[in-house]
């Protein structure tokens, strides 16, 4: 199965359509998403602005980090499962969309960075407490993070700028592209 | 009465979602630290006392909602008449007005230890629903049908 059918298929599934021809659901789950993103980027801001040495610097690393770590799967969680179900609403449709393209690539980098940083910053907060400066390795690590997750949530407001190609779409969802966001 | 053809944000086609990026990331920092200090009454997350965590993180809310209140009314100024008559719009400025007289009020006031700490757990929510209803009427701008200027 190619990306583009795999895109295809997820688009026709029930629950898709149904979001995708919804006048009130749609723009809920995108609210959702908004209020996510607000909620994860409060709790990934003050982890990296601590790390930076900019914000909360009477309070330890590690307890900045370590407290932080539910607020912020919470908030990814919503951001992610909001995300996932508008990008299925319109699956084929964002296939051809270069900046979904570039969302999913830089969401990539989220995860190369968690791998490169995640041992030696994150997890290792306690031992950063420890040293008479914060190491630059972390400086690095919280300023990529806000680099990054900056960039993601530009790029997303750029998806919905490009129009939908509907001499590619499939047949019986060029109507749907062509009336998005009319209730049914 | 504004006239948006006159606007030079409407000469070019990035104005508008380039000054959309700086108010969603406003909105983001806005609502990110304000939450951290209501999940704080909320008794999750950081364990910070939270009249010193409110302190810690009140420049950031400030640097947001300057950024939003900034960019906000020149995404306005592009189509005025639109905005002015979409319900979504007065809802939402209704409920900013709202959450901005709450926070620097009854919110601050607890936050100072003026009022009674069982107050915490109620304001922290109202605090929570005030901003996120915010975000809620924003989208819905683009989702309700504005009547024909």
């Amino acid at each position: 199965m190619s990306a583009l059918e795999l895109a295809q298929w997820i688009q026709s599934t029930g629950w898709a359509s149904y979001l995708r021809m919804s006048a009130y659901i749609y723009p809920s789950v995108l609210a959702s998403h908004l209020t996510g993103i607000a909620l994860f980027a409060g709790a990934v801001l003050v982890t990296d602005l601590r790390l930076l040495g900019v914000a909360m610097r009477n309070q330890p690393v590690a307890d900045v980090v370590n407290q932080l770590r539910w607020p912020k799967r919470i908030g990814f969680l919503i951001v992610a499962t909001c995300g996932f179900l508008l990008a299925s609403s319109k699956a084929e449709e964002y296939y051809y969309n270069t900046f979904f393209r570039i969302k999913l690539t830089l969401l990539v980098l989220v995860a190369v960075h968690a791998l490169v940083f995640r041992g030696s910053v994150y997890n290792n907060a306690a031992a950063l407490d420890q040293a008479r400066r914060i190491p630059g390795k972390a400086k690095l690590a919280a300023a990529l993070s806000l680099l990054l997750w900056i960039s993601i949530a530009c790029v997303g407001r750029g998806i919905g700028y490009i129009e939908p190609p509907l001499d590619k779409l499939h047949a019986e969802l060029r109507d749907v592209a062509a009336t998005a966001g009319t209730p049914k | 009465m504004l006239i948006a053809f006159e606007n030079p944000l409407n000469e070019s086609a990035l104005a508008f979602p380039i000054l959309e990026c700086f108010h969603i990331l406003g909105f983001a920092l806005t609502l990110g630290t304000i939450a951290l200090v209501d999940f704080r009454l909320l008794g999750f997350g950081l364990r910070q006392n939270a009249a010193d965590l409110s302190k810690a993180l009140a420049p950031w809310t400030l640097i947001g909602l300057i950024t939003v209140l900034l960019s906000g009314p020149m995404l306005f100024s592009s189509d005025p008449d639109m905005y002015y008559l979409n319900l979504s719009f007065q809802i939402k400025m209704v409920l900013l007005v709202l959450a901005l007289v709450f926070h620097y009020t009854i919110r601050r006031k607890l936050l100072r230890g003026e009022l009674s700490p069982g107050l915490n757990k109620p304001v922290a929510c109202i605090s929570l629903l005030l901003w996120t209803s915010i975000i809620f009427a924003g989208i819905f701008i683009a989702f309700v049908v504005t009547p024909e200027t």
